[in-house]
């Protein structure tokens, strides 16, 4: 098939699972992650080199937008409480799948890396969709979670980027570039976005992906990974879109329109239907591998933090979609992990997203009017 | 009939104006209080992104505000005094957990909702009508 052939079905593809998800009320890149699987597989489509420049673009991109989207003052104010929680929801995974990839499935010590890594994130953007439907965002259980849920996400990107470091001499201008740009970045933004922002050319817009692909080249070129310092660089501008809302909405209007369908479409492409199906018991013990320690470490201290809703908060810490789906594209891309490797990972990254999440809500979601009265009374308390 | 508090569910959809306009006349009739429940339908599950959430939220407030100050209008002009509660989530579920919130004595909905979901799973009011612990009126 020729590219502008596969370019023609693949924006069908992206279109019709834009309205599905609108009809369904399901997110759009779930299923594009499920669209991708179906054409790569009835269709026999290859990657094209194309899709997958962009696709490694938007997932750069897709970690600088969930650095931009963590609510900075709120975690400041939390962090003592999640920091526990978020280090063991990810330490925890990261060690046991660790252990069963290399003891039990006999994978290398850098798929055994991959593998930790993509299974033991927690997905910020699934835990909160289940905390904005519920009004649990404005309570304690909700901000702690959030919290916990950035910190796990931190010790993904920082694993991601520093484990898999072979650098060269480009190290020391990838990390000089990267310290200039997220020191320099939110002191020159207010300037440049008031002097050249509003406008429908988006020079805003360009200077980030001029910022994002200078780092990806850098990080190319050194040996590294440019995923760390893309998140930080979102962090430290999160502050600023939160004070330029339409600027953020242009930005994502952009990425979700035309990148990161592309990415995860990429995904869903490069997995292979009949390796899970032919792996079904390694798919069920990378699932354990990834639930179970999770439940074990996060519980003893939700317990302490988010009591009495430990069970509801230990869920949603085992939830995980985005760094999960780019950590494992990136093992496939570096060569790292094999098709079946990745269609297994991405498999159970899947399932985590969807299995706890439903299990949480339909059986342990704390009722927030409830909450906050509680949550007023221990103030109250507090202040007597 | 003695109805002293009915609540009455809108998603935007043709069949819940009938229900509204019902539950309106009703209200006016009984002297019961009528709380309306805007449900503004659930946010994209296992989103991907936290601005994927963020801006179906922001569309969502936007619609289903200016449709909570339609019939906040329309109950004025009928000088039935009336309390709107704006929600998120699927539509049975809430219109249930709400009525039993407010100790509704009746339900009043539309037939047919506003959400596909709604059409795959089985209809809303045939899901409220199952498990409401109130009467419930069904309007076409």
């Amino acid at each position: 098939m020729s590219d502008i052939a596969i370019a023609a079905v693949l924006a069908g593809t992206i279109l019709l699972a834009s309205t599905m998800s609108v009809e369904l009320g399901l997110s759009v890149a779930l299923i594009e992650l499920f669209a991708g699987v179906v054409v790569g597989n009835a269709f026999s489509i290859d990657v094209p080199s194309w899709l997958s420049f962009i696709g490694s673009f938007a997932g750069i991109l897709l970690t600088f937008l969930a650095g931009a989207e963590v609510d900075m003052p709120q975690f400041q104010h939390e962090w003592k409480a999640s920091l526990s929680i978020g280090l063991v929801s990810f330490s925890a995974p990261f060690v046991i799948v660790g252990l069963l990839a290399y003891y039990g499935l006999g994978w290398n010590h850098r798929q055994v890396e991959i593998a930790g890594i993509a299974l033991s994130t927690t997905s910020l953007a699934v835990v909160y969709a289940v905390l904005v439907e519920t009004g649990l965002n404005r309570t304690v259980i909700g901000k702690r979670l959030m919290a916990a849920t950035f910190v796990t996400d931190f010790g993904t990107v920082a694993a991601l980027s520093i484990l898999f470091v072979k650098p060269t001499l480009w190290i020391v201008p990838f990390v000089a570039v990267a310290v200039v740009l997220i020191a320099g970045l939110p002191k020159v933004s207010p300037w440049f976005f008031s002097r050249y922002g509003d406008r429908v050319i988006e020079p805003e817009i360009k200077l980030v992906f001029a910022c994002l692909f200078l780092l990806m080249w850098l990080g190319g070129r050194a040996n590294s990974q440019a995923v760390l310092p893309a998140f930080i660089l979102g962090l430290v501008m999160s502050n600023h879109y939160s004070d330029h809302r339409k600027e953020q909405e242009r930005m994502r209007v952009v990425a979700f329109s035309f990148l990161t369908p592309f990415f995860f479409l990429k995904g869903g492409m490069s997995v292979s239907a009949g390796a899970l199906w032919a792996n079904l018991g390694v798919l069920a013990l990378l699932f354990a591998g990834k639930m179970v320690p999770k439940l074990a470490g996060v519980y003893p201290l939700a317990r302490r933090f988010t009591a009495p809703h430990a069970v509801f908060t230990t869920l949603l810490m085992s939830t995980g979609l985005t760094f999960g789906t780019i950590s494992s594209l990136y093992g496939l891309n570096a060569g790292i992990i094999d098709r079946t490797q990745f269609s297994l990972l991405i498999a159970v990254v899947v399932l985590s997203a969807i299995v706890p999440t439903a299990i949480a809500q339909r059986f342990f979601q704390p009722h927030a009017e409830r909450e906050l009265r509680r949550d007023g009374g221990e103030l109250a308390a507090d202040l007597v | 009939v003695p109805f002293e508090r009915i609540v009455v569910a809108i998603d935007g959809s043709e069949t819940s104006f009938h229900a509204f306009a019902k539950a309106l006349e009703l209200a006016g009739l009984t002297k019961a209080a009528l709380l309306a429940l805007v449900v503004e339908g659930p946010l994209p599950a296992y989103a991907a992104t936290i601005g994927e959430i963020d801006e179906v939220k922001r569309e969502k407030d936007a619609f289903f505000d200016t449709l909570a100050a339609r019939i906040r209008g329309q109950a004025g002009q009928a000088g039935v005094p009336i309390e709107v509660e704006l929600r998120p989530g699927h539509a049975a579920e809430l219109i249930v957990r709400y009525a039993t919130e407010v100790g509704a004595d009746l339900i009043v909905l539309g037939h047919k909702g506003h959400f596909l979901r709604d059409h795959v799973l089985g209809s809303t009011a045939d899901r409220v009508a199952e498990s409401a612990e109130c009467p419930v009126m069904i309007v076409r």
